[in-house]
């Protein structure tokens, strides 16, 4: 699904130079649910917006889902994240004017679907992460957690076959991030999604198949998580 | 269209600034729509007050120097000129304390109807306007606003001449948007010779000329006349005429014209300025959309449709409450006193200012968003999330 090889991104902050990412080689199967793990500024993020199609390497190959980024336009990338690609943001990042059902359609919006069509994919997606009495309320009008079911149902709601999610379970209290990492487990299990996320929660680990630990933007170790070594990989 | 939903409720994300935006662009818009209406409204006044082949004849130093009285049988007697009168100043008022409030002119009775047969009155009236010496004619407005009707009997005091004259109104001239009052010289000549006063001469004559094509040799035959007199004169068509009237009030309509253009700049600075906070505060958003796959066309398009649409309905609206405060204030001096608005019915929102209204209404909207749609399409996603998040 995922290939990376020797992948490195630099940044420049004044005179300094950041490297975010040195070399980095990665390969993940279909189907797998991976935590990338690491302190601060250990290039996780940056290595999440690589492998997602947001930012380029400045060298090293990046394919996902057979597809070389590295060659795409700007609004061939943008193609890309539409059909392939589901985020899941530590802020949920929900748009506050619109309902939970209408924000989880945003996407389709780029897709030839009617709008009743639209709207039964999103309530389907509302659905399938529990919150399908909630579709005319507002963000505001839900907890951190729902907001949060509400954004992965939004990066479900194209079947993109990549999710990926930048501290999912950041924002939210224990009993929430269980469920959502939780349902995130059920997304690759029940419905084929491979799931990448970002986390310093340790909690994340006996959730996911794979955990990479980067450092420096090198990355040092991969390494099963629980649920591989639960059997929980079906 | 399938991205309306969104533009609108954006556009609903903080209720209060759009509606004072609005409410800025649409007041400006409807100021703007109402100077619009003063040339078209100046040009209109000229052409209701002026005939094609009906021209002045003044001194050339200026209308408040008079001319000899004998000109007057001069310019009768020049080829092409079918009729002309002189016309004199009286400067009548009702009641000396409230000044003068319509105007008033002493004028020769004989060829009246041919100077003026645009006056639309039955021969009768200027047969009757002939016959009795103290006679008036008195345009329908100055009858309306002065509550008099056909067989008042009314006395004007002259701020000009040391006499005061009562006249029997004989007939009401139809034409509106002028509120004046004529009277015969003899009349005024003869209570000025009691009075010790000599008077032999005119403020202008009026002329009608038989042949439209000729107008401009007759006039140039008239000032040829008058050309080594002590009174020289200038001679212009009615229209001119009017038109030099009202040239210093255009000049005024121009500078109001200037000022509507740059209050209007300033809108779109005011406007941008909204934009460009409401676009910063969604950056954040903006790289989520961008994120989920939405191109830089797609959101630079969707932000200039909120600046657009916020613009095109404010504009609407102003251009529509100037149009309709306009017919309203029309109607409601009508009802309260006929053709009291006078030269003021000339100025009206037409639809071609209308659609001028909502063009440069959309037009200040995709200006003032489209530098603050711009950079925020442009914004890499990457690097806005590393920053907002």
């Amino acid at each position: 699904m995922i290939d990376l090889v020797n992948v490195s991104r630099l940044y420049h902050r004044g005179a300094d130079e950041i490297h975010a990412l040195e070399r980095v080689s990665l390969h993940v199967e279909r189907q797998r649910f991976v935590a990338l793990m690491g302190p601060s500024g250990s290039g996780k993020s940056t290595l999440l917006n690589v492998l997602a199609g947001l930012d380029r390497p400045d060298s090293g190959d990046v394919t996902v889902a057979n597809q070389r980024l590295n060659d795409l336009s700007e609004d061939e990338l943008a193609a890309f994240r539409a059909h392939t690609v589901g985020f899941v943001f530590q802020f949920f990042n929900l748009i506050p004017v619109l309902s939970a059902v209408e924000n989880v359609e945003l996407p389709l919006l780029l897709t030839n679907l009617s709008r009743a069509e639209r709207r039964q994919r999103a309530e389907t997606a509302l659905r399938v992460v529990g919150l399908a009495d909630r579709g005319s309320h507002r963000p505001r009008e839900l907890s951190g957690g729902e907001q949060q079911r509400v954004a992965i149902a939004r990066s479900i709601v194209t079947d993109a076959e990549l999710i990926v999610a930048d501290e999912p379970t950041g924002d939210l209290d224990a009993k929430n991030a269980e469920e959502i990492l939780s349902l995130l487990q059920t997304l690759r299990r029940d419905f084929g999604k491979t799931v990448v996320i970002v986390t310093h929660d340790p909690r994340a680990e006996k959730w996911v198949d794979e955990v990479i630990h980067l450092d420096k933007g090198v990355l040092l170790e991969t390494r099963p998580g629980g649920a591989a070594r639960a059997g929980v990989a079906g | 269209m399938k991205y309306l939903p969104l533009v609108i409720r954006n556009l609903g994300r903080n209720k209060i600034r759009s509606l004072l935006t609005g409410f800025a662009i649409a007041i400006s818009i409807a100021l703007v729509c109402i100077l619009r209406t003063m040339p078209a409204g100046l040009d209109n006044i000229i052409a209701r007050a002026s005939g094609t082949t009906r021209i002045s004849t003044h001194n050339e130093a200026g209308i408040v120097y008079s001319l000899p009285y004998a000109y007057l049988a001069k310019v009768r007697a020049v080829p092409g000129v079918s009729a002309a009168i002189s016309w004199n100043w009286f400067g009548g008022a009702v009641d000396v304390t409230k000044g003068v409030e319509f105007a008033n002119f002493a004028v020769d009775p004989d060829q009246l109807a041919q100077v003026y047969p645009d006056w639309n009155l039955p021969q009768s009236a200027f047969d009757d306007f002939a016959k009795y010496r103290n006679a008036a004619l008195v345009n329908q407005a100055t009858l309306d606003q002065q509550k008099w009707k056909v067989g008042d009997e009314v006395t004007l005091t002259s701020t000009v001449f040391p006499v005061s004259l009562t006249f029997k109104i004989v007939g009401a001239i139809p034409q509106q948007g002028n509120t004046t009052f004529y009277f015969q010289r003899e009349y005024l000549a003869q209570a000025l010779q009691d009075a010790g006063v000599n008077f032999d001469t005119t403020g202008m004559i009026w002329s009608r000329v038989d042949d439209p094509g000729r107008v401009g040799a007759v006039m140039a035959q008239i000032d040829e006349l008058f050309h080594n007199s002590d009174a020289v004169t200038t001679s212009e068509t009615e229209s001119s005429f009017v038109g030099n009237f009202f040239s210093s009030i255009k000049q005024i309509v121009a500078i109001i014209q200037i000022v509507a253009g740059v209050v209007t700049l300033c809108i779109v600075f005011i406007a941008a300025n909204t934009a460009s906070m409401s676009i910063r505060e969604r950056v954040g958003e903006i790289a989520i959309l961008k994120a989920m796959g939405f191109r830089k066309q797609t959101i630079f398009a969707t932000l200039l449709a909120e600046a657009g649409l916020l613009a095109l309905v404010a504009g609407a609206a102003g251009a529509l409450v100037a149009w309709g405060g306009l017919e309203l204030l029309h109607s409601k001096f009508n009802a309260a006193q006929p053709g009291g608005m006078g030269a003021l019915t000339s100025f009206v929102v037409s639809g071609t200012i209308l659609v001028q209204a909502i063009f440069v209404s959309f037009f200040i909207g995709i200006l003032s968003g489209w530098i603050p749609a711009l950079g925020a399409s442009r914004r890499s996603v990457a690097q806005t999330l590393r920053e907002v998040f």
